[in-house]
């Protein structure tokens, strides 16, 4: 985490933020795009929409300096942090892209933490402490899909 | 005939008049449910016989008498494939056992197979009279199924249903299991030229395959299947459609519709580190070759390794027929190791009682995190993560939560990974305008049409694994779907 070193002042931890967001949008818009499957394109694409509604929320929140605190417990399954990490190629299966995306979130999820426990003020604290909490929501869906479905009998 | 109307007009037929005044309904209410006879756990556990063995003439005609008949007989509602449940049982009670037999496969071309396998505790007999209103167990409408069926295939009587003139259309079934089957039978009966493509080297697909001989005998599924043969429907294995040939190399043969039946042959694994090492099998895999390639017959030169200490990872109806089946080929240590509570368990009660009587150990609320194996790679050990269950979800559904720090290890020889299965990849892989679900099932219309107008699918393949009985509902309603098709499209 030596990045978090680098930052000034609370607009680059922000930016910083943002990018992270982008990049997020970026890698569902890719795996969307590869998909030959319209359902699976179309899905992606939602994923890929949610992690630009983030990005916007923070670039209000830069902007405005304003944001709303919601204090809630996300449930974690630990699903994706037992399976091995798969690779990403066109023919790649729904299972993997699922696997690949818990994995993303909770890497996201434990950056905001990281970001919270180190953040100079109580509102840069709470502001990613909730967006922590948003990509542990997203890795509860994608778990939730990999519960029911790859481990239907389990 | 509206159903509605058919149902009535039977059921005011004198015979079921006269057998409705013989005895009262409050003293039918008064008898017990039988009970299914069984084979001894502990000599069974070492051999293929058929654990259930089938109700005698007399408790048959007994729990025949606790039906009492029903005017608005909720019983078929829960039945996938529409049997005239009511009917079927007073053919029995009146002691016609033939008739019973036949009045089952008015709608059923596998009540055997369905007597023996039907989750029929959250089906037709959930709906029973007995369970909604009266609170007491349902009459055994799926142990009397298997009995009309047995007497049927004993006696040397089989009925062959009656089948419409021939109108030379052909029509292709790709899969020879359960749905297959059943659109088969109901598009012979309509006249068509109908041809299975198997792509195994015997016909009934999971009933072969997957389902054990200790729960589905082999000679059970034959007898069934040469009934279709006699109907009409043409057989063709080893044919994988899709590969051996295309659907546009069957077009060409004057095929005129598909029923796409391929099922869910794809085994999911979890993806946990390990999982590739030696005698880690997949469900599918362990349990074909020892229900279809004789695996465990030492005069077989198709062996599978089954070792002292089996761990089957998995709480379903595979999860324990491979248990069982391990325990069978000499396990000292068959395990259940599952995620949830007994509570959750998807296996149908009477296989988890079955199991236990067998000496299956149950690990539940343990999940495999890892693998470990020896020097030649082969699996000698697993990592289980003790698990909770969390609070209900929106869903309902209690998740399984790991329990921080709560980690052991223990010994195994086997692994036989039973989580869940797949739909078959080849077929939607073959047909580039075929729409397909992210997660590979066929989508279909109400009909059981694909995107692709001549292709109809059902079972396994469009919801992803279920069970026997609701893929023949799928492939009855094929049937329906094509014949509607065939109309509006070829005869005009």
């Amino acid at each position: 985490m030596n990045i978090i070193m680098d930052f000034k002042s609370i607009d680059d931890i922000l930016d910083f933020a943002i990018k992270n967001e982008q990049q997020a949008a970026d890698f569902y818009n890719k795996l969307s795009g590869d998909s030959s499957v319209k359902e699976m394109k179309n899905t992606f694409a939602e994923y890929a929409k949610e992690e630009e509604g983030h990005k916007a929320r923070l670039i209000k929140i830069k902007d405005t300096g304003e944001y709303n605190v919601k204090e809630e417990e996300v449930l974690d399954l630990k699903i994706g942090d037992y399976l091995v990490s798969a690779k990403t190629s066109e023919q790649m299966t729904y299972q993997e892209a699922l696997i690949l995306a818990m994995k993303r979130e909770k890497a996201a999820y434990k950056l905001y933490m990281r970001l919270s426990e180190i953040a100079p003020n109580n509102n840069l604290k709470n502001i990613f402490k909730n967006l922590a909490i948003e990509e542990a929501k997203h890795k509860l869906k994608f778990e939730i899909e990999y519960d029911d479905i790859i481990y239907h009998e389990n | 005939m509206d159903i509605l109307d058919y149902l009535k007009e039977e059921r005011n037929k004198d015979w079921r008049k006269n057998l409705r005044s013989q005895i009262k309904t409050k003293d039918r209410t008064k008898t017990k449910k039988v009970k299914m006879p069984e084979e001894n756990p502990d000599i069974r556990n070492t051999n293929n016989i058929e654990v259930n063995s089938g109700l005698t003439k007399e408790q048959a005609l007994l729990e025949a008498s606790r039906c009492i008949d029903c005017a608005n007989p909720t019983c078929i509602t829960g039945c996938p494939v529409g049997i005239n449940i009511p009917k079927f049982i007073k053919n029995i009670e009146s002691g016609d056992f033939l008739a019973a037999a036949a009045t089952l496969k008015e709608t059923n071309s596998l009540p055997a197979v369905c007597g023996r396998v039907c989750p029929q505790e959250i089906q037709c007999e959930e709906q029973c009279f007995y369970t909604t209103k009266l609170k007491l167990p349902p009459v055994a409408i799926g142990y009397l199924e298997r009995f009309a069926a047995d007497f049927e295939q004993n006696s040397g009587e089989i009925s062959v249903p009656q089948v419409a003139e021939k109108n030379n259309i052909k029509i292709a079934v790709i899969g020879g299991g359960p749905a297959g089957l059943a659109t088969a039978t109901d598009l012979i009966k309509f006249g068509y030229d109908v041809t299975v493509f198997e792509a195994l080297h015997e016909i009934g697909g999971v009933l072969k395959y997957g389902i054990p001989e200790f729960r589905l005998p082999n000679t059970i599924v034959d007898v069934e299947i040469n009934n279709l043969k006699q109907m009409g429907v043409k057989f063709i294995t080893n044919f994988i459609v899709g590969k051996t040939a295309s659907f546009d190399d069957l077009r060409k043969e004057g095929f005129k519709a598909f029923f796409v039946a391929s099922g869910a042959g794809l085994p999911n694994f979890m993806n946990i580190p390990g999982e590739n090492f030696i005698n880690i099998f997949s469900s599918n895999e362990y349990l074909t070759r020892v229900n279809l390639m004789n695996a465990a017959n030492d005069n077989f030169d198709t062996p599978v390794f089954s070792g002292e200490n089996v761990a089957i990872i998995g709480g379903g109806n595979t999860a324990m027929d491979s248990v069982r089946m391990a325990k069978r080929l000499g396990a000292k240590r068959a395990m259940i190791v599952y995620r949830r509570s007994r509570e959750e368990m998807p296996a149908r009660v009477e296989e988890v009682k079955h199991a236990i009587e067998e000496g299956i150990e149950f690990l539940n609320l343990h999940n495999p995190i890892e693998y470990f194996a020896d020097e030649k790679r082969r699996v000698k050990s697993m990592k289980l993560q003790k698990m909770e269950l969390g609070e209900p979800d929106d869903s309902g559904r209690r998740r399984p939560v790991p329990i921080e720090g709560a980690i052991e290890e223990i010994d195994v020889d086997t692994v036989v990974v039973a989580v869940g299965v797949s739909p078959n990849p080849l077929i939607p892989r073959s047909l580039s305008d075929l729409e397909v679900s992210k997660w590979g099932t066929i989508i279909v219309n109400d009909d059981m049409q694909s995107s692709i107008e001549d292709i109809f699918a059902g079972g396994d393949i469009v919801r992803g694994g279920a069970t026997v009985i609701l893929a023949m509902g799928d492939g009855r309603k094929a049937a329906i779907g094509i014949n509607k098709y065939i109309k509006q499209k070829i005869k005009k």
